[in-house]
């Protein structure tokens, strides 16, 4: 846990308060102004991703920390997508998704540029990554968007469709990075390891969540909007594994394996 | 035939399908890697996933046939994948003396070997390569040593391992390379690992540097990277799909 007292840190902080401002003022039902600040969020993000390229003097993509700041600025973009491509608003969950991307960038990563060590220096490093977070954004984006699903029955049928339509294409671009990390990752395994599959524990766990995920597409294309409820279950027993991934599989000691540096 | 085919072959059986696995791989991730690996080596488990990939190529068979790009790039990539994996593991199990899979050799700079090793300490012996090497020397490579680390009292961080070597082909002129994390050296199949260096002491007590370098040929490499590419062209065609649809597309409307 630390706190940043950097104008860096400022920046984020107040893309923080912008989004909780967002969250808040959604929920109090003043759609005007909780839109008003979810864009004045947006632009403070933009402008923290800016400041620390410009700060740093390369692309702000190169490590956790700049690529939780890209996320947090990517989901005003996804919410406008959203509203066009499907008719849905989802400002509300997208912006407590912000809070919970900007979390780590506020007060676990560190603003300081790592060295890195021989094992990570590669340029499938920031892809690798980058795939994963993107698709972990994704995927839980496709979860919250899927929470009507569980009341289907008080949704008419036009409403009920196009939610699921909408988690579900946000669920395949997730599923797209998900499959890229995980040949990314294999494909550095190869060439830093030696092993393209090394059934390290955290490579078992984020295949078991792509196959989650496989399932459920596979159910969906066998019964259609039968069951938009267990849709929706499973959406979220995705995000499950994926928290758990991200959580007890980097901390516990119970897994010891070749990711413990992650 | 057919029905029981069309029967297992349809994605309500595959949905179920996918979970399974699912579980198989967070049971897997309990026991560790090498534990794991060791388990999914041996002669049943191959037999399994040959069953499987069989079963996932059959899909994706039957997709080409139904004209569904997608699906076949997909399924085939996946089945390709797994047919690699177990080309890999046959030639494991194969391996002789003369044409090893895997192993590894410790070295001190000025040292020639042709012999790969295996054991926690390198001391089971495993074959032979078609080529020799020679250490030229063994670097170890630091970042400047900065504010934070003087204060810590530390040395540096390692920027780099890389050991120089000289290999010796039959009916080649002997060149040298380097070989450094992150980057093998590709000799005759083999591709060379920098796996790992330690500290040591020769016959007369003084201290020695040595790196352990490590060889590993697989066969069934070129299916696997095959099947990466068919799979990821068939999840962005799959996705590409599902994002064009506005509504919900007929086909997928069962009920």
């Amino acid at each position: 846990m630390m706190v940043k007292l950097t104008f860096q840190g400022g920046l984020i902080y107040l893309t923080l308060t912008l989004f909780v401002a967002t969250a808040l003022a959604l929920r109090g039902r003043w759609r005007a102004i909780g839109r008003g600040f979810w864009f004045a969020g947006f632009i403070a993000a933009l402008a923290s991703v800016i400041w620390r390229g410009v700060h740093t003097g390369h692309p702000p993509m190169q490590n956790l920390f700049e690529f939780f700041l890209c996320m947090a600025a990517a989901l005003w973009p996804l919410s406008q997508w959203s509203r066009w491509h499907n008719q849905l608003d989802t400002d509300l969950r997208d912006a407590l998704l912000g809070v919970v991307i900007l979390i780590p960038a506020c007060f676990v990563f560190s603003e300081e540029v790592r060295r890195l060590p021989p094992a990570l220096q590669s340029p499938l490093f920031i892809p690798h990554v980058a795939s994963y977070v993107a698709g972990y954004v994704m995927l839980a984006r496709a979860a919250l968007m899927a929470l009507p699903l569980f009341r289907a029955a008080t949704l008419d049928r036009m409403t009920l469709e196009r939610t699921e339509t909408a988690a579900r294409q946000t669920a395949a671009v997730g599923f797209v990075l998900l499959t890229l990390g995980l040949l990314l990752g294999s494909l550095w395994g190869k060439i830093c390891w030696g092993h393209y599959w090394q059934w390290d524990p955290k490579e078992m766990w984020s295949l078991a969540t792509w196959l989650v995920y496989a399932g459920l597409f596979h159910y969906r294309l066998r019964h259609g909007l039968r069951a938009p409820g267990t849709l929706a279950a499973l959406l979220w027993l995705g995000l499950l594994f994926i928290v758990l991934t991200l959580t007890w599989i980097n901390v516990s000691r119970l897994f010891v394996g070749m990711h413990n540096y992650a | 035939m057919r029905a029981v085919l069309k029967k297992i072959l349809s994605p309500g059986v595959a949905a179920w399908a996918c979970w399974v696995a699912a579980l198989g791989a967070v049971a897997l991730a309990f026991p560790g890697a090498t534990r794991a690996g060791a388990l999914m080596a041996r002669r049943p488990m191959l037999m399994g996933t040959a069953v499987l990939a069989v079963w996932i190529g059959l899909a994706g068979i039957r997709a080409l046939r139904g004209r569904r790009a997608a699906s076949a790039l997909l399924h085939l990539g996946c089945a390709c994948v797994m047919a690699g994996w177990l080309v890999g593991r046959v030639a494991e199990r194969s391996a002789t003396p003369e044409r090893p899979v895997t192993g590894a050799m410790a070295m001190i700079a000025g040292d020639v070997s042709d012999k790969l090793w295996e054991g926690a300490y390198l001391t089971n012996f495993v074959g032979r390569l078609p080529f020799t090497v020679k250490l030229e020397q063994f670097f170890v490579e630091r970042y400047t040593r900065n504010a934070v680390d003087i204060d810590a009292g530390r040395e540096a961080p390692v920027r780099e391992y890389r050991s120089r070597i000289t290999v010796a082909e039959p009916g080649r002129e002997p060149y040298v390379a380097n070989v450094r994390v992150n980057q093998p050296l590709r000799v005759q199949g083999y591709r060379i690992y920098q796996m790992s260096w330690g500290q040591s002491q020769d016959l007369y007590g003084r201290p020695v540097t040595y790196t352990v370098l490590q060889f590993i040929r697989d066969p069934g490499l070129p299916l696997v990277y095959a099947g990466f590419v068919l799979l990821f062209a068939g999840v962005l065609l799959f996705a590409l799909r599902v994002g064009c649809a506005r509504g919900t597309a007929a086909r997928e409307v069962p009920s």
